[in-house]
């Protein structure tokens, strides 16, 4: 997680950027069940936010139960696997609406969509094969 | 999180004809970051003065919440004079002598390779200012208050200043109010946005709400004079105006592309159209 990926002018307040920040780390494993979320006043400074932007960030995650908060020793990262699947789809499908979006307002046919997901699951198939 | 520490009523000073502050009020709570902005001259750097206790105003009340002793309020800018014929180290014990701080923190110190036995006079803006800001953290103030200076530290120490004010507030929950001109580096440390105009503060709003209120339009057609637009600016091929306050009712009477804008274009705005509050908005 660094300064860069968040973005100042958007919509989204910036708590809900760190809480998306952090779920792409869990759900791409790099941050797996029982490790150690960085201290507040730590990704605070990394990222140059208020300190309670980033505890609200982790405040609601614990709420969506994906962390836990230990008292006095720092915030874990704790979650059910179902949770998980439907956090990764609801996430697919986001960004895949958002793709959408952009396709159709520059032209593109719902045809065209669907010849490119089949010559991308096509070559996905054969890397696979190789 | 809503305990006061500190409320300015009234405030009025003069500096020769010119008022400076006029009836100038705030109120501001424990663990608060506030950032001031404003054009040159409105009187952003007089009332951090008048906070710290530098100077004082003709008229008007400042009252701690509390006990809320001098030497807990830090006062940053880049015009101080300190004990200019003194060594770093001898500025250092001194400073801990009389403020009875026993583990002085020489992180900062070291950071700037800082020769200990070089007098004051001689360091430079960006040196000087970080060697006061180590003298104040120290102190571990529960009021800092920043007057335009990142503006003369170099990016790397600039990053390990905010380090710095990022580590204060969470340890100590340190209230601070900075004065600034340029927003990129520090856009969402501030909570709250004051803007000042002619002593007063014309616009108070919290960071979260103000992206949602103000928006921008890029439009090659004058737009209606119904949308409340406080600053048109009109270029060659096309105008912008910036819409304040917004809601999403003049989104549907008037459908035009309101785009989101970062802290800087934003203050812009409330500076260049020299914005009116009106009311009690």
């Amino acid at each position: 997680m660094f300064r860069s990926d968040l973005d100042f002018s958007s919509p989204l307040p910036i708590y809900r950027q760190v809480i998306y920040l952090i779920k792409l780390e869990i759900l791409s494993g790099r941050l797996s069940d029982g490790d150690q979320l960085p201290p507040i006043r730590e990704l605070a400074k990394i990222l140059k936010l208020n300190p309670n932007t980033v505890a609200k960030a982790y405040y609601t995650l614990e709420e969506e139960g994906f962390i836990e908060s230990k008292r006095g020793s720092g915030n874990w990262v704790n979650y059910k696997k179902a949770r998980l699947d439907s956090l990764r789809k609801g996430m697919v499908e986001d960004e895949f609406r958002s793709f959408l979006e952009t396709a159709l307002s520059i032209g593109a046919t719902m045809e065209d969509i669907k010849n490119l997901i089949e010559r991308y699951s096509d070559n996905d198939r054969k890397n696979r094969k190789s | 999180m809503t305990e006061k520490i500190v409320k300015v009523e009234n405030l009025k000073l003069n500096i020769g004809r010119k008022k400076i502050l006029d009836n100038t009020s705030l109120e501001l709570q424990k663990g608060e970051s506030v950032v001031i902005a404003g054009r040159n001259g409105s009187g952003k750097t007089t009332f951090l003065k008048c906070l710290a206790n530098v100077i004082f105003p003709d008229e008007g009340s400042i009252k701690f919440s509390g006990e809320v002793p001098l030497e807990k309020i830090g006062y940053i800018s880049d015009q101080l004079s300190l004990f200019e014929n003194y060594t770093v180290k001898q500025g250092i014990n001194f400073h801990a002598s009389v403020f009875h701080i026993e583990d002085f923190d020489y992180s900062l110190i070291k950071e700037l390779n800082l020769d200990l036995n070089q007098k004051i006079k001689n360091l430079s803006a960006g040196e000087r200012t970080l060697f006061h800001l180590s003298l104040i953290l120290a102190q571990k103030p529960e009021i800092l208050l920043i007057d335009e200076i990142i503006h003369v530290i170099d990016p790397y120490l600039r990053e390990k200043f905010l380090e710095a004010v990022i580590d204060l507030m969470d340890r100590c929950q340190t209230t601070v109010v900075m004065v600034n001109h340029t927003f990129s580096e520090i856009e969402k440390i501030p909570e709250r946005v004051l803007v000042m105009e002619k002593g007063q503060f014309i616009l108070d709003e919290k960071s979260e709400t103000l992206g949602e209120k103000l928006k921008k339009v890029v439009s090659e057609t004058e737009m209606s004079e119904e949308v409340p637009c406080i600053f048109k600016r009109e270029l060659s091929y096309f105008r912008e105006y910036f819409v304040y306050p917004f809601n999403e009712q003049l989104r549907k009477k008037f459908p035009h592309d309101y785009k989101n804008t970062g802290l800087n274009e934003i203050i812009k705005a409330f500076i260049g159209g020299q914005y009116v509050k009106k009311g009690n908005q």
